[in-house]
């Protein structure tokens, strides 16, 4: 059917739409005439090729580096390099995916097991250590952009950007390096154990020294800066941001929620502890925001939208920013609702409701993330970091939180706790009506409100889709007898005129084959 | 942790110096971050938005008036003082720590017609010299509401004493009429300034609470009537 169609169709010429390359399969416009599979080829070429441009800079610094050390040191010099070495294969692999506790606890019992001779354990990196840099690279496409624009950053500011982009490479390696040059011991696990990047960087390293080196590191740069810029401060705290970006997101998989600390345990207590307190509403902490009103409701919905997609980000600098949106649709809902500017005293008690109502993933990892590895100016002072620290005081405050927090006696908030009995029922009167309340159609609820709004709009979907589908079917069945139709009549037709072969005999014609006819018909030529 | 604020604060205290200006002397930029504590009602929004634009909260036409900003140009300095509010809620006082990590001063604002917000602003005071850590904040007594002085509840001469005591710097405010609000400013910074060269040098410990601008001298703040 669909090559009868084809044929009746549109004329589009058949070589338009094949793959450019050739390959005989079809192609596509938003792959620029390519197929999928050409299209994929070609765009890894010319990433692979960036990669390698970034990569071939990089080495140049390196060799660069050592040439100094080198100088610096003879003896030292071998052993460096090897270690440097080691460590490039094992720096991108960084970014491999965290195993899951159960992996983790089972490789803690095997390195018991394991054998722990210092000389196998060295060749077993060295052949472990490097998967070409382009193929362990290639996993992570966000770091390959991410140092693609540093780079491209640094390239305008000339003998600075170099000096920088040498000190970060410099600090990365040392900061991988620093798992390769520990005990035998430790080396061994990292034989029985495929992540074994992850593992030795956390044994190496607590969460608090970690973040010291990176501190140590912001500041020392930072200081290096101020007098390449004659003490422009603006442009230092843009290269500086710059610094953070790139190498945050290359350490961001092995030094968040890191297990030396119980960051993954606080994270799980928070959570159940503002599960626990799904009951809390709006008058209890005194929030002055009305969520009956469209717009306020609207920003509350994107203030709970933005501090849960914080964890989402990498680079502590836009964790604070996701958090700063989330205050400036706060101040919004409050600006609404009151009609004047929101102060503090509205603002924080604000916060802690979004918090309690969004519940974010991970709240204090990312807490202790940002505090650990971001810019410290960025902290204490500037607005992102008035906003930041009004966060650390909902949580603190959600972690506090008592009966006394919320004007309530102490057996209402044991009873409500407890699940015994829930705010919205005990205190039903006509601003709250049960659900239960048969044709209960004035639902103020805002979050049912919204729900049955998407059920109505779910619905809607669900029989116009039902409707496509029987005109579908219809027009299948129309298909089917328009084209038996069409037969039936082609049939008709030929039923009525027959095919009838008419002999050639019928016609006579002078002018031809008068030879092959017998002889006493042979027309005679009379000249006039 | 001690030693990693002590740090971060260096690094702001420290300034830097920017192009030369027309006059061709170097001005150095200082930023200032002060934090506003005190009960309810005391004034201390009144005060933020006073300090960032001089005028009373209510033309205000911002979003939000909990974390504000003022620039000063001085002749050898620019100021950039970042005002911190926070709420004066009972309920919140547990957590206000977490504010006044690395600020420069920290101002406890009382009203003056209500006498258990000066005892509550000592109970600020305690709290503040638990957390304190030498030679990082300048912590200022304030006594609002000074219009109002029919009405006062709280002397001049208490105040003073609290602040003598407790080695404070002192001054009566109204943010209502903006008296000696722009004064007020103008010793915060220079009292953070002040402490710059001492805070390059070394990690001093000679800077303690009673460090502040003294009561009466020159750079300090005037006192009431
Ligand atoms: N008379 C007078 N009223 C003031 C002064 N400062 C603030 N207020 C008033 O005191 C009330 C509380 O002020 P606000 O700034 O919200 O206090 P906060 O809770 O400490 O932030 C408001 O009604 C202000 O108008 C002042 O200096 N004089
Ligand atoms: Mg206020």
């Amino acid at each position: 059917m669909s090559q009868r169609t084809e044929r009746r169709g549109i004329h589009v010429d058949q070589s338009d739409l094949l793959c450019k390359k050739g390959c005989g399969y079809y192609g596509n416009a938003a792959w620029q005439g390519l197929c999928s599979k050409c299209w994929r080829e070609e765009y890894q070429r010319v990433r692979q090729k960036q990669i390698q441009d970034d990569w071939a800079l990089a080495e140049k610094l390196q060799r660069e580096e050592e040439a100094a050390a080198y100088a610096s040191s003879h003896s030292a010099h071998s052993q460096s390099t090897a270690a440097q070495h080691a460590s490039v294969g094992h720096f991108s692999k960084f970014e491999e995916k965290k195993t899951n506790e159960k992996t983790r606890k089972v490789t803690t019992v095997k390195k018991f097991f394991s054998p722990s001779s210092r000389t196998t354990s060295k060749k077993e990196i060295q052949e472990v250590k490097a998967p070409s840099p382009s193929i362990s690279r290639h996993a992570s496409f966000d770091t390959d952009q991410v140092s693609k624009e540093f780079v491209d950053f640094l390239k305008n500011l000339h003998k600075p950007g170099r000096e920088t982009y040498k000190q970060c490479r410099a600090f990365l390696l040392n900061m991988s390096s620093k798992k390769v040059c520990c005990p035998p011991e430790t080396i061994t696990v990292s034989i029985s154990y495929q992540n074994k990047e992850t593992f030795l960087f956390r044994q190496d390293l607590g969460a608090d020294e970690l973040s010291e080196c990176v501190q140590d590191f912001y500041q020392n740069l930072a200081d290096r800066l101020i007098s390449h810029f004659k003490g422009s401060s603006e442009s230092v705290e843009q290269v500086m941001d710059q610094v953070e970006k790139y190498i945050m997101t290359r350490l961001y998989k092995s030094v968040f929620c890191p297990e030396t600390t119980d960051d993954e345990k606080k994270d799980l207590a928070t959570q159940d502890r503002i599960r626990a307190l799904h009951w809390v509403t709006i008058q209890m902490l005194c929030v002055s925001m009305e969520e009956d009103i469209p717009e306020v409701s609207e920003n509350v919905v994107k203030a709970i939208t933005d501090i849960i997609e914080m964890d989402s980000k990498r680079v502590p600098r836009d964790k604070l920013a996701c958090i700063t949106r989330c205050s400036k649709h706060i101040f919004s809902a409050i600006r609404i609702t009151k009609n004047e500017p929101a102060s503090a005293d509205d603002f924080l008690p604000a916060l802690i409701y979004i918090v309690l109502k969004a519940n974010p993933p991970r709240l204090q990892s990312n807490i202790q993330y940002i505090t650990r590895f971001c810019n410290p100016s960025r902290l204490m002072t500037g607005e992102d970091g008035y906003y930041f620290t009004n966060l650390c005081c909902a949580v603190a405050f959600i972690e506090k939180l008592n009966a006394q927090s919320l004007n309530l006696s102490p057996e209402e908030f044991e009873r409500f706790m407890s699940g015994q009995t829930s705010p919205q029922f005990s205190s039903s009167d006509s601003d709250w009506p049960c659900s239960e309340s048969g044709l209960g159609t004035t639902v103020t609820n805002p979050v049912l409100v919204q729900l049955n709004h998407n059920l109505e709009l779910l619905t809607g979907l669900c029989t116009r889709q039902e409707a496509v589908m029987e005109a579908a079917q219809s027009l299948q069945a129309d298909l089917l007898t328009w084209s038996d139709s069409v037969q039936q009549e082609v049939h008709n037709i030929l039923e009525k005129y027959p095919l009838e072969i008419i002999s050639k005999v019928s016609a006579i014609d002078a002018n031809t084959d008068n030879d092959n006819l017998p002889s006493p018909i042979k027309p005679q030529v009379f000249a006039d | 942790r001690g030693l990693f604020i002590i740090r971060v604060f260096l690094l702001f205290l420290m300034g830097e110096t920017l192009p030369r200006v027309p006059g061709g002397v170097p001005v150095r930029t200082l930023r200032v971050k002060m934090v506003l504590l005190g009960s309810s009602g005391v004034g201390k929004s009144s005060l933020a938005v006073r300090f960032s634009k001089d005028q009373f909260r209510d033309s205000s036409p911002t979003v939000g008036c909990a974390y504000l900003t003022r620039v000063l140009y001085l002749e050898d300095i620019t100021l950039r003082f970042e005002i911190w509010d926070t709420a004066g809620q009972e309920k919140y006082h547990s957590v206000t720590p977490l504010y006044y990590r690395g600020a420069h001063a920290a101002l406890v604002v009382y009203d003056i017609c209500k006498k258990e917000t000066f005892v509550r602003a000592q109970v600020w005071l305690r709290e503040l010299e638990k957390q304190y850590i030498p030679g990082s904040t300048v912590v200022w007594l304030i006594g609002n509401k000074e219009d109002l002085s029919q009405n006062r509840e709280v002397s001049l001469q208490e105040g003073q004493n609290l602040a003598q005591e407790k080695g404070l710097s002192f001054t009566e405010t109204s943010a209502l009429s903006g008296d000696r609000v722009n004064e007020l400013l103008l010793a915060v910074g220079k009292s953070s300034s002040h402490d710059a060269p001492v805070q390059t040098g070394r990690l001093s410990d000679n800077l303690s609470l009673s460090n502040g601008v003294p009561q009466g001298s020159d750079s300090g703040p005037t006192f009431g009537p």
